[in-house]
């Protein structure tokens, strides 16, 4: 006994030298003042060339985007000539542990000045915690962009917080080919779609690639899309939100029941398909078609280069106008306690310029510049795009993404609790009405609008 | 280091003989303990704590005693997911331990006798836990593929077309596959440990009984398995631990969400998705229930191998 | 005689299926490294009809694969050092130290391999910060070295345990101290074991990405686990060059490996100790 509490006061002894050198840190992150120490290893190359030039800083700009290096190369290098004293490090961290990473960075103060913010809740939180800046007094924010498209970073008074810079569209990638060789049109009615997958089947072609091994796709790109024809855009999804429809109303039944009458064209084994797959299935033409977003313009423009392709917009059920998907996805934020902040304000206002809107439409054809005068795209198929957008009786995003992505603990999100319906549908586990049935509970339970649904 | 003994050893008058001993082993312990406590003990505990505490973030303020607990398990869905993870961790812990230990003692068992070509099937064994796992995810993945996949291929080739299955997107499935090909990277440990057991065991003890006529079964099991039994429980312990907390293999062959339809999620995976990543596609992580997960994942290892502790020393003191 | 041939036929037969089982995949990886993004997908199995080494090119063009490898050799080498070191002095304490604070220390440290370890990271990220060494390759190695003791002092404990305590009673007759015990005798002896735990610790630190992902953010001090990570896209990867690369980053280790398993065999059969 004696010996385990000599033992005891050594390890004591050890944690109380530990905690004397650790202390400061937690005290260092928390007050603002530790701000300036931080980001010390990117002064450091203005602190060298301090003689010549007295105000070079160099910024460093999170993202998501690890496939994007080089067309941000040529972006920053862009706003680099335009002011000379600034240098924008674009330095993205693999997709999967962004939020994980930045999240670590800001709380302990070691966060890049510039960073990607996402959409609606997660960035929200992040401004609710005071680590991105608010924007309130960027010059011409509202000018540059529509209330819609600054809503997914701007507090419920419009107080912005990020720059919205970037958009996904939506839409069915088509091998023109097997569609001529099998004498198929692109069909105007999903009830037209239908027979001609099934003229693709009978004829021994995968009518759509997609599968769903990585769950996330079958939803995004494929559920979401099918929703804004059923409910009617925009007008239909605040219907939703503002509890005048529940979520088993019969255009949901009618968007599941468009996901079970899709399960015989899969390609078999669509269960263990990952989205990857589905792609090389479309590009080895093996597939006729997949529903896909519009970043995909790149990837495919590589790979499938055997064949003509072309993209149309899934049509709406017979006698409903049809709604198309335009995402508002990504916007750039500035670090709170960068300190550097003059100048990432400075690069900030610089997206709202026609300059960088034309430089990322053409430099990452599929990504949409958000800024109201939209440049002309070079790229065919991004303008094809775009197209659907004018030809639609309305543009909306995708449907679970404001408000209903984060719910309380203990209780299933839209996001989650939609993806796991699609596929129980899709395995046969439920019927469209069940799924639809499952769904509405799901959001009854913590949704207050929808409360009256349960 | 010498200097300091012999400091000790020159005061040693001063000391009893029982204390001079306790500093010398306590110098033995420090730099170790120093280490240990600074940068793995020390923020593990004191994350642990962060359990008692809800909010946004990696550092949850609000204290709300056992709630996240409580939660756990008596939510209907926290405790779905728990049991679950539960559940799927002793499935993937059981495949290991029967699977790539068996499989670790057979190869271990063949590689201790003297052959030609021992040293190139040894490397070959241990070559797969060279690999990252997203390779090992990237291989299986490819080769387990409904559509170009060489399993499936060759199974329909044998006529097998029923047998060609969607490995991976099956619920029933896809953890068993996923367990193997684990097995597939992993099981060159057990063998270099299993090993080293064996090659321990004297040639003479092995001929003797031999020439008396013992088959090789006999020799293994009479005589090589009961001499390898404090290997075995030190396989078994790590094979406990480390597969408890195995994350990595299903994070790259399943993705953190455990597909299809959570029927792969483990205790990690649900910590990480829970704590650290935060679901899809929000992304805001509940570091407070993270912590609670963290600390019955723990308690549940500390039961185990305090159990194990406590049955060595049982059958150690009955050897004595 | 004929039972013993017999004998080495089956070993032949079941090595040589699991041989094979090892060595598709590779062959798969190997080959597939060499092939362009398109053929992988369309013929994974086949040889390269297009033969490329734009994987590997890539890889030193767009990130400075060198550094992160000399990086990561660095990190590897030290950490391993370190761990072998200190866990085997820990070790013989553990297992030689009859008391009751000895048995605490040993659940204590085992406890470590219980909990994941990402659990910690904000108070790590904190405590590197205020040791000035984020940024640097320096900041893994501590963390590492910590994250190595819980399997060094349980394996070698376990060993030493092992020992014949006869050894152990013969050197202090002829009056050597622990510290004398512990150098020329122990750690000799000990060569199986320390290949044991080395191997387990190379392969996690080699590996490991989420420490140099929250500590390291320059180029320079990137380890090769992080520069792969930045090859895996939000939508697509290109296999080609991730694959390239995946496949370099298993050289070091099995090279190690060969090392230490020499090492280790040597161990064994200069020291029978067990019989």
């Amino acid at each position: 006994m004696k010996k385990l509490f000599a033992m005891l006061s050594v390890l004591v002894l050890v944690s109380m030298m530990l905690a004397s050198c650790g202390s400061p840190a937690p005290a260092a992150t928390e007050a603002p003042a530790a701000a300036t120490e931080a980001p010390a290893a990117t002064e450091a190359p203005a602190a060298t060339e301090a003689p010549t030039v007295a105000e070079e800083v160099t910024l460093t700009l999170g993202s998501w985007r690890v496939d994007d290096v080089a067309a941000w190369e040529v972006i920053t290098a862009a706003f680099h000539e335009e002011y000379p004293n600034i240098t924008v490090k674009f330095d993205p961290t693999n997709p999967p542990d962004y939020n994980a990473t930045l999240r670590t960075q800001l709380e302990t103060g070691t966060g890049p000045d510039l960073y990607f913010v996402r959409s609606f809740a997660t960035g929200r939180e992040l401004f609710d915690a005071g680590y991105v800046a608010s924007l309130k007094d960027l010059p011409g924010i509202s000018d540059a962009f529509t209330e819609a498209s600054r809503a997914p970073w701007a507090t419920e008074t419009g107080e912005p917080y990020a720059v919205p810079i970037i958009a996904v569209s939506h839409g069915v990638y088509y091998n023109k080919d097997i569609f001529a060789a099998n004498g198929i049109e692109i069909p105007t009615t999903w009830e037209e779609l239908m027979v001609a997958s099934q003229t693709l089947l009978d004829a021994g072609v995968i009518p759509f690639a997609n599968g769903t091994k990585d769950a996330w796709d079958i939803n995004e790109v494929v559920m979401m899309q099918y929703i804004p024809s059923n409910i009617g855009g925009y007008e239909g999804r605040m219907a939703y939100l503002n509890g005048e429809r529940c979520f088993n109303s019969e255009e949901m039944v009618a968007s599941f029941q468009q996901i079970a009458d899709m399960k015989p064209f899969l390609p078999t084994g669509f269960e263990a398909t990952s989205y990857y797959d589905a792609e090389q299935l479309f590009a080895q033409g093996q597939a006729a078609m997949m529903l896909d977003g519009s970043w995909s313009i790149g990837a495919f423009e590589k790979d499938a280069t055997d064949f003509e392709w072309g993209v149309f917009y899934p049509p709406a059920l017979e006698g409903k106008d049809q709604y198309v998907t335009f995402h508002i996805d990504a916007a750039i934020g500035a670090n709170a306690a960068s300190p550097n902040l003059e100048a990432a304000m400075t690069f900030l206002e610089w997206l709202e310029s026609p300059t960088f809107a034309e430089l990322l439409g053409n430099n990452l054809p599929g990504f949409f510049p958000l800024t109201k005068d939209a440049p002309t795209l070079s790229d065919p198929i991004a303008a094809d795009f775009m197209a659907f957008n004018s030809a639609a009786a309305g543009v909306d995003i995708r449907f679970v993404w404001e408000k209903l992505l984060a719910a309380p603990s203990g209780n299933v999100d839209a996001y989650t609790s939609l993806n796991n319906n699609v596929i129980a549908v899709l395995k046969g586990e439920k019927t469209p009405q069940e799924a639809a049935d499952a769904f509405n509970a799901d959001l009854a339970a913590w949704y207050e609008p929808a409360a009256a649904c349960k | 280091m010498s200097q300091t003994i012999s400091s000790t050893k020159r005061s040693g008058g001063m000391l009893s003989n029982e204390n001079r001993r306790k500093i010398t082993w306590m110098l033995f312990l420090l730099p170790a303990l120093v280490i240990y406590l600074t940068f793995m003990a020390g923020p593990l505990f004191d994350s642990l704590r962060l359990s008692l505490y809800q909010g946004e973030g990696y550092t949850p303020t609000k204290f709300v005693g056992f709630q996240n607990y409580i939660d756990l398990f008596t939510n209907p869905l926290w405790r779905g997911k728990f049991f679950g993870a539960v559940r799927h961790t002793f499935i993937f812990f059981g495949i290991h331990m029967v699977a790539q230990n068996s499989l670790g003692l057979l190869f271990a068992n063949l590689l201790s006798s003297d052959f030609k070509g021992r040293n190139f099937f040894r490397t070959i064994i241990f070559t797969p836990a060279t690999l990252s796992v997203l390779v090992t995810g990237f291989l299986w993945t490819l080769i387990l593929n409904p559509n170009w996949g060489a399993v499936n291929k060759i199974l329909v080739a044998m006529d097998l077309r029923e047998w060609a299955l969607p490995w991976l997107g099956r619920e029933n499935l896809a953890l068993p596959v996923i367990s193997l090909t684990s097995v597939w990277q992993w099981v060159g440990m057990p063998t270099v440990m299993f090993l080293a057991g064996l090659m321990g065991i004297s040639d003479e003890l092995l001929e003797a009984a031999r020439i008396d006529g013992a088959s090789e079964w006999d020799i293994f099991w009479k005589i090589k398995f009961p001499l390898l039994k404090p290997i075995i429980g030190i396989v078994a312990i790590l094979t406990f631990v480390d597969n408890f907390n195995a994350f990595d293999v299903i994070y790259a062959m399943a993705g953190a969400r455990g597909e299809p339809s959570y029927s792969t999620d483990l205790l990690a995976t649900l910590f990480y998705r829970t704590g650290i990543a935060g679901e899809h596609p929000v992304g805001i992580p509940n570091m407070g229930m993270g912590a609670a997960i963290a600390t019955v994942t723990f308690l549940i290892l500390m039961a185990g191998v305090l159990l194990w502790l406590y049955l060595s020393r049982q059958q150690a003191a009955e050897e004595a | 005689m004929r039972r013993i041939k017999l004998n080495q036929a089956l070993a032949y037969i079941l090595l040589t299926i699991w041989s094979v089982i090892v060595l598709f995949p590779l062959w798969t990886l190997i080959i597939n490294s060499f092939k362009p993004q398109k053929e992988i997908f369309k013929d994974p199995f086949g040889f390269p009809k297009d033969f490329t080494f734009d994987g590997y090119i890539a890889a030193w063009k767009t990130g400075r694969f060198d550094v992160y490898f000399t990086n990561s050799l660095i990190v590897t080498v030290l950490s391993l050092t370190l761990i072998l070191l200190v866990g085997s002095m820990a070790a013989y304490a553990l297992a030689k130290w009859k008391s009751p604070a000895a048995n605490f220390l040993y659940v204590f440290f085992i406890a470590g391999l219980m909990i994941p370890i990402r659990l910690g990271t904000i108070d790590l990220v904190r405590l590197i910060k205020a040791l000035n060494l984020q940024d640097t390759i320096w900041s893994l190695i501590p963390v590492y070295v910590a994250m190595g003791m819980p399997i060094a002092t349980f394996v070698l404990t376990a060993f030493i345990k092992e020992l014949p305590s006869e050894m152990f009673d013969a050197a202090k007759v002829d009056g050597a101290s622990e510290w004398q015990i512990y150098s020329r005798i122990v750690l000799p002896l000990m060569r199986p074991a320390l290949a044991t735990v080395a191997i387990f610790n190379m392969i996690k630190i080699w590996n490991d990405f989420w420490f140099p992902l929250v500590f390291i953010r320059s180029e320079e001090s990137r380890t090769v686990a992080l520069g792969v990570s930045l090859l895996f896209g939000q939508y697509r990867t290109d296999w080609t060059r991730a694959l390239a690369v995946l496949s370099l980053a298993a050289v070091p280790l099995l090279i190690l490996y060969v090392l230490l398993a020499r090492e280790f065999i040597k161990g064994l059969t200069a020291g029978a100790v067990k019989g």
